[in-house]
């Protein structure tokens, strides 16, 4: 056997001895690499861990994180907490629905699990806490729900997935967002499965009360609350209209549009009568924060901008909102919160520079061909090897990070499913979606981890209580896997894949 | 004792120091990216304004040394993602003695970076220029009065920026981490010989994550 095809357990190795993701992609090849006699092959390992790095599709990583960051600290997290809880609060369970539905809400501003259970996790936790719910219960909560930020577009793991593998971003994004829904849909109803066994409390309708907004804030919602009920309306007629076989011209296409402008702003009236003043307020506060993921999804889908240039747009409203229109920052804040996303996008930066790296060696040692005539030889039927990969990602999920493990196992795994028939997105969302779980699941979860410390509850308590969520995930994870229309229908109704 | 934490207290000043610039570097650095890229999209899509050709390469130039100048800190508040799992399965004293060896394979790796990055600084590969970053002798602005530069038009000779100014981010961050490394060394050496040892925590430390 060659000595460069030990790369992988030497990596494995090292990295159960505890040594940094980082190194360990490193040292296994390098060490390698001199046993092999091919040590002038070192410089190329050097230069590929700086041209992976350089990269203008991975900026968009730092500036996602930037404008989570932005969205948390400018207060935005608390309004669409409240907003949930207006909208869910007098369910039975209704606080852990709210949480879930916050995740669903702040997935679409931040691209990541751990920024949701940290946001989340302070404002709702105590919440919850105070209300009657276990801590253990709503640390559980918190945590399983948060899983569904990073699959929910904007999603930093997608964007790595994307750059590693050579797909669009903008299609894996399409194709997250059902999945993500239906994880949150999901464990919504395990709550209310667990409501009448654990005697949840009911909650009543919480709206608070004396809510104030700012004249400019008034405006700007009553504006873009028509917009985006008129667009919706716009949308649907458009696909309508397709089906129907009748196309609208240019100047058909804007009277169409203003039309359903107006039938909005009439049918908002109507539905103002029936809300409190409180309701009212609460609601519209939610409308601004809420632009995030349509400006995102908008500007990628009409192909205005870049993902790259999308999450500079975002980080751009972030701060027009929080500094103008919200208020709630100052220039003073700023250098905090880009120290906090550039320390977190570093490490991530540099862990992809090292993958590649390590790719370079993964190539040279024809492991790829090797690993591919294993599974292959396991069984010929892609149903029943997507079970298996399913397991061992789910085990794999179980020590190691999301962004992480898609580095080192997305070019061994991705090829072989391709060439089985399984569509590029569909694998790239069953293993983002697997893999990202994984952030919930004991013994090493970072998120896990997070809500322990956000809520002074011990890992193992938490562990033990996550698992109804984390049955939830799994089924929807063989839902996504064995049903591709799931992820792939919305990329191929927006024409991102064939 | 002394033999240790003398040049301990030496390296942490060092590295505190050090590594408080780079944050503050670096959190411009990001900022600039924004303001770049912001700038790429106004002008392709205002109208009289063309595309430009540098903000793409300026804004990974700033992404490079963002990264470099802030992973060391990043290292340094064990901010590298690890399994810790086996390490604090066993018993303390051999969990050390066990992280004392990653730290050391680490150090050799960080080492061997820092050599290739400097050869290949030196080399050949750090004598060609960046595709489209020009040194601004002079900033034509096209009409009179308006706030940004529609064309960066350079009237002196034009200088190309030399790659290798991009390349040494790496090899920088590289350099920094392995001066962390030893402190990590040091700290972790210290620990074994008295475990009762005070342990003194960045007091500028800060934990973000990622995924």
């Amino acid at each position: 056997m060659p000595v460069l095809l030990w790369f992988l357990p030497a990596f494995l190795v090292l990295l159960m001895l505890g040594m940094p993701v980082f190194f360990a992609l490193l040292a296994a090849p390098g060490v390698l690499l001199v046993l092999d006699d091919q040590a002038r092959m070192m410089a190329t390992l050097y230069r590929n861990v700086y041209s992976g790095m350089d990269s203008f599709p991975l900026m968009a990583l730092p500036f996602f994180m930037l404008a989570g960051e932005l969205m948390n600290r400018g207060g935005i997290t608390l309004r669409l907490v409240e907003f949930s809880q207006a909208i869910m609060g007098h369910l039975r369970g209704g606080l852990a629905h709210v949480n879930i539905l916050s995740s669903i809400l702040f997935a679409g501003l931040s691209g990541s699990a751990v920024a949701d259970t940290s946001a989340l996790g302070s404002t709702l936790i105590p919440a919850m806490e105070k209300n009657g719910y276990s801590r253990r219960f709503a640390a559980a909560v918190t945590a399983a729900s948060s899983v569904i930020g990073p699959i929910i577009p904007p999603s930093g793991i997608m964007i790595i997935y994307a750059y590693v593998m050579g797909e669009s971003v903008a299609a894996l994004f399409l194709a997250g967002i059902v999945p993500g829904v239906m994880v949150g849909v999901g464990l919504m109803v395990m709550v209310r499965l667990l409501a009448d066994r654990y005697d949840l409390p009911k909650a009543e309708r919480v709206v608070h009360k004396d809510q104030e907004i700012s004249a400019a804030e008034n405006v700007v919602s009553f504006i873009l609350l028509r917009i985006n009920l008129g667009g919706v309306l716009f949308g649907l007629s458009l696909i309508f209209t397709g089906v129907l076989g009748v196309t609208l011209g240019g100047t058909g296409r804007w009277i169409a549009f203003a039309a359903f402008l107006v039938a909005a702003h009439f049918l908002l009236m109507a539905l103002r009568a029936r809300v409190s003043h409180d309701f009212r307020l609460t609601c519209k506060k939610a409308v601004v924060p809420l632009q995030t993921p349509i400006i995102i999804l908008g500007g990628i889908l009409v192909g205005v901008f870049t993902p790259t240039e999308a999450s500079v747009i975002a980080v751009a409203y972030a701060i027009l909102i929080s500094f103008f229109i919200l208020r709630s920052m100052k220039l003073r804040d700023l250098p905090a919160i880009l120290t906090k996303s550039a320390l977190g996008s570093s490490t991530v930066l540099l862990l992809v520079g090292a993958a590649v790296a390590f790719k370079t060696v993964v190539s040279l040692s024809h492991a790829p061909e090797t690993l591919a005539g294993f599974i292959l030889s396991l069984s010929e039927n892609p149903y029943t090897l997507l079970f298996l990969i399913n397991i061992l990602l789910f085990i794999v999920g179980m020590f190691l990070d999301a962004g992480p493990a898609i580095i080192i196992l997305g070019p061994i795994l991705g090829p072989i499913f391709t060439d089985i028939g399984v569509h590029p997105v569909h694998f790239a969302i069953i293993m983002s979606v697997n893999l990202t779980v994984g952030l919930a699941t004991p013994p090493m979860g970072l998120v896990l981890f997070v809500a322990s410390s956000v809520s002074g509850e011990r890992v193992e308590t938490i562990s033990k209580a996550i698992l109804p969520f984390l049955a939830v995930e799994v089924l929807v994870i063989f839902l996504i896997t064995y049903v591709p229309a799931i992820s792939l229908t919305i990329p191929r109704l927006t024409g991102f894949i064939q | 004792m002394s033999v240790l934490t003398a040049p301990l207290g030496l390296l942490a000043a060092l590295n505190t120091a050090v590594l408080r610039l780079g944050r503050t570097l670096a959190w411009m650095a990001l900022g600039l990216m924004v303001l770049v890229i912001l700038i790429q999209v106004v002008f392709r899509y205002v109208p009289f304004l063309d595309a430009l050709p540098w903000p793409e390469e300026a804004a990974r130039f700033m992404m490079l040394w963002m990264t470099g100048l802030i992973a060391p800190s990043a290292y340094r508040w064990g901010g590298f993602v690890a399994i810790d799992m086996v390490p604090r399965m066993l018993p303390v004293r051999i969990g050390m003695v066990l992280n004392l060896a990653i730290l050391a394979v680490s150090l050799l790796v960080l080492i061997q970076g820092v050599r290739l990055g400097w050869a290949d600084l030196t080399g050949l590969g750090g004598r060609f220029d960046t595709a489209a970053l020009w040194v601004p002798v002079h900033i034509d602005y096209a009409w009179q009065g308006m706030l940004l530069p529609t064309d960066i038009n350079f009237v002196a000779e034009p200088t190309k920026i030399a790659r290798k100014y991009m390349m040494a981010s790496l090899t920088l961050g590289l350099f920094l981490m392995a001066l962390v490394n030893v402190e990590l060394i040091l700290r972790s050496l210290i620990k074994l010989v008295n475990p009762d040892a005070p342990v003194d925590a960045d007091p500028d430390m800060i934990i973000a994550g990622a995924d």
